[in-house]
């Protein structure tokens, strides 16, 4: 499955009269894209608003971060089950891509695990999206709107304005600024090609607990999925789309589904230090029963792709560290190497034990950061959404609003902030 | 003093070092079953908490899941 991604960098959005881009520029017709969204009669309101790197500005509390992305050509759309359709799958041909870009659903949603992203400040520098141009949409659902229903509309408004921001753009794609091209070949053909390179798969867990910490493949709910194969292409169409409203530090976006930097890294490497021959997509389910299920049958797929070693990536903590655990054992023991990619909670001091759950397999960790750490954030000039917000967001506590503004908060308020997919910029090396 | 860990994910309590493990229904509903009629799910309750008063007057020499 070969896919092209078509490029255009985005560094500006402003509002204006017909949706198009030019020059690092893109200019959005809100009333268009308002009338789009307020088609869904599950929504009471949505305010369009802008925030750019640098401004004096928080946005909370943020849902979902998505990218504008568009089919220029091959089958499907984008969002396949939400704004693609089902009789084909993605991940071939060419996507247009606005770079830089992102669109971010916040306001007063459905419940009180939502993020915090800062555009300037020491809060800035734990969030990809500090460095986005960020078109926001305020998200208001109808009083009498069931808690699942208000989730459900506030997702499709995110998939609808990322495709309809690229689709709009389409008549810029010849002026792309790069094209980057992902190869995925069949398991013959690139056992064939690369005989003598490490065969390496990747096991991407989804958060699929439920009580709105729900994931969505092909527009499937991830509980109900037993684990499947999918080209890492699929997966740049939107193929996994996030229904979260879990702790932000660590929930995967559909954004970093879009770029996962595992894929990204994996792809990268293919062919010259290993061959990269699949991505096994596993749940993380509630009962100990889909867990034992859902981690056999995913090291089992890893095991009929012949692999050598596997990368296995975390959405969440706390009960998802047992199914993190359980695919490790099951993996190792089959004979596979594993990589674990988590994050930890290691109370505020860094002392308590990080994972709830551990093996003496797992003795290759990645981790993306302790998200009990404290930090405070200096008020903002501007809060786009709702600041009461601070003190009931997974991170926050009683007394996180301070007087003069400031808010103290743990990482894991803050949008990506300890990312088990790696989609972040501070990191740490043991000397 | 006797403790008997009542919980849907069993992993996790033998790693923070239960020694009687009783294992329940799922972790947004441990010691309860929605899905169920009423009777039903008291029986599955009921059966529940038997199960750990049995296991807390149990002789234990190592972790043990009931």
């Amino acid at each position: 499955m070969k896919l092209e991604l078509h490029k255009i960098s985005v560094r500006r959005i402003c509002f204006g009269e017909a949706t198009h881009v030019e020059n690092g520029l893109l200019t959005v017709n809100r009333e268009e894209l308002k009338a789009l969204i307020m088609e869904d009669r599950g929504l009471a309101g949505v305010e369009l608003d802008l925030a750019h790197p640098g401004e004096d500005t928080r946005i909370m509390p943020v849902k979902d971060a998505l990218e504008p992305r568009a089919k220029l050509s091959g089958p499907g759309e984008v969002f396949p089950g939400f704004i693609g359709p089902l009789d084909t799958t993605v991940g071939e041909g060419q996507t247009l891509v606005l770079e830089g870009a992102a669109v971010l659903t916040a306001g007063r949603l459905v419940a009180a695990q939502e993020g915090i992203v800062d555009m300037s400040g020491p809060g800035a520098d734990y969030t990809p999206f500090s460095r986005t141009a960020n078109l926001v949409l305020v998200l208001t659902p109808r009083e009498g709107v069931r808690l699942h229903e208000a989730e459900q509309c506030c997702r499709l408004a995110g998939l609808k304005a990322a495709h309809y921001l690229a689709a709009e753009c389409r008549a810029a794609a010849a002026r792309a600024d790069r094209v980057a091209v992902y190869d995925f070949q069949p398991l013959s053909e690139t056992l064939a090609r690369h005989p003598n390179l490490p065969k390496v798969a990747y096991v991407y867990m989804l958060q699929s607990q439920g009580l709105l910490h729900d994931t969505w493949v092909y527009g499937v709910d991830a509980k109900r999925i037993l684990p499947t194969l999918m080209s890492p292409t699929e997966i740049m169409d939107g193929a996994i789309v996030s229904g979260n409203c879990v702790s932000a530090c660590d929930k995967n976006n559909t954004f970093s589904h879009q770029n996962n930097p595992i894929i990204e890294a994996l792809f990268k490497r293919h062919g010259t230090e290993l061959n990269f021959v699949g991505v096994v997509v596993t749940n993380e389910n509630v009962t100990l029963a889909d867990k034992q299920r859902s981690s056999s049958l995913a090291i089992r797929l890893v095991r009929l792709l012949g692999a050598e070693a596997a990368i296995i990536s975390e959405e969440g903590f706390g009960n998802p560290d047992a199914d993190l655990i359980l695919n490790c054992v099951k993996a190792e023991k089959a004979g596979v190497k594993t990589v674990l990619v988590t994050d930890e909670y290691a109370g505020t001091n860094g002392a308590s034990q990080s994972l709830a759950d551990s093996c003496p397999e797992g003795d290759a960790v990645v981790t993306a950061g302790n998200a009990n750490a404290t930090i405070i954030l200096p008020a903002m000039a501007k809060v786009i959404g709702d600041p009461g917000q601070a003190e009931v967001v997974a991170g926050g506590f009683f007394g996180s609003r301070r007087p003069d503004g400031s808010l103290e908060v743990e990482l894991q308020a803050i949008m990506g902030a300890t990312c088990e997919l790696g989609l972040s910029r501070i990191g740490a090396y043991t000397i | 003093m006797p403790v008997a860990h009542m919980a849907s994910i069993v992993p996790i309590s033998k790693s923070v070092g239960a020694n009687r493990i009783i294992p329940t229904v799922a972790i947004p509903h441990p010691l309860g079953n929605p899905a169920l009629p009423r009777e039903e799910e008291v029986a599955v309750r009921r059966q529940l908490v038997e199960k750990a008063l049995m296991a807390l007057s149990a002789d234990v020499s190592d972790q043990t899941v009931f």
